[in-house]
């Protein structure tokens, strides 16, 4: 008799194969749980600071809307953690009386950006809103 | 017959055996280095402890709704204002006006008193992280012209901002 006890080859490498498998699957899935939770982390932050400006762009002069910087004007040392990034904020009239105030933060090379819009309304008196 | 071995591992089992090994410490090595490094770049989001949204949420709610032509008194009984307390007159639903006390002294807790008429409710917040209560501060933040809002920011055990939220009072008719 050729052999009385241990394991075949195929029995060895198809053991492996399976081992490999469910540790691949691991670490991918621990990867990417990773990725999700820093990428949350930065949105949060970057919905921070785009609710802060927005503060700011509500009280802006209606008539001035179009003439403020074009980046923001809030505290963005929040954003720290997300360098190099970007802020943007763009007016667009809509209809006569309507802007459309539109900020961004656009972080990692470009590859991620969050927006945030506010429609204003000239109401003719106080600027308020 | 000498019987060479009976019992052990080769010298080529062992190898492959620490070679697996290594690998597998390699791959742990390498995924702890980069969790680590990601750790100290971003702050701790405090903003996924539920108690904390609540915190936030029932501030903002009475800042929004901050009334009256001092919203924000510098003194109301025993307290006064302070990176560590905000005094904020509010709207409530019967549309009358409360004075409503933030108090975030206390390590680990978060204490709202609110005064209607003499008659004080009060609501708590506990269980908070320390690095959390320690380091949230609440300042009124003024833009020229327009009615002061309030301010709140909180760090993290390193000292990396992760909360800053502008409030800002709404209009009230």
């Amino acid at each position: 008799m050729r052999r009385e006890k241990g394991f075949s080859l195929i029995e060895v490498l198809a053991a492996l194969l399976i081992l490999t498998l469910v540790i691949t699957m691991s670490l991918a899935a621990f990867v990417e749980r990773s990725k999700r939770l820093r990428q949350a982390s930065e949105t949060i932050l970057a919905y921070q600071a785009l609710a802060n400006e927005a503060e700011y762009r509500r009280r802006i002069d209606f008539a001035a809307l179009d003439t403020a910087q074009p980046q923001f004007i809030s505290d963005t040392s929040l954003l720290a953690p997300l360098q190099p990034f970007a802020t943007v904020v763009s007016v667009r009239q809509t209809q006569p009386g309507v802007k459309d105030v539109s900020m961004t933060v656009r972080w990692n090379n470009g590859l991620r950006e969050a927006k945030l819009a506010l429609v204003r309304v000239d109401t003719g008196g106080t600027n308020l809103w | 017959m000498v019987k060479r071995r009976t019992a052990g591992y080769t010298l080529l089992e062992v190898v492959v055996a620490m070679a697996v090994f290594g690998i597998f410490l390699m791959i742990l090595g390498v995924l702890t280095v980069e969790m680590r490094a990601q750790e100290k770049r971003m702050p701790v989001n405090f903003l996924r402890h539920p108690q904390i949204v609540v915190v936030i949420s029932k501030l903002r709610r009475d800042v929004q709704d901050a009334f009256s032509a001092n919203p924000y008194p510098e003194v109301f009984r025993e307290y006064s204002q302070s990176p560590k307390m905000l005094i904020v007159q509010s709207v409530q639903e019967s549309g009358g006006v409360q004075t409503i006390v933030w108090d975030f002294r206390t390590s680990g807790e978060v204490h709202r008193h609110a005064y209607n008429v003499g008659v004080s409710t009060d609501w708590t917040a506990r269980g908070l992280p320390a690095d959390f209560s320690n380091s949230i501060e609440v300042d009124a933040v003024g833009i020229p012209g327009r009615p002061w809002g309030v301010r709140v920011t909180a760090r993290d055990g390193e000292g990396r901002i992760a909360i800053d939220q502008i409030l800002q009072p709404r209009a009230h008719q």
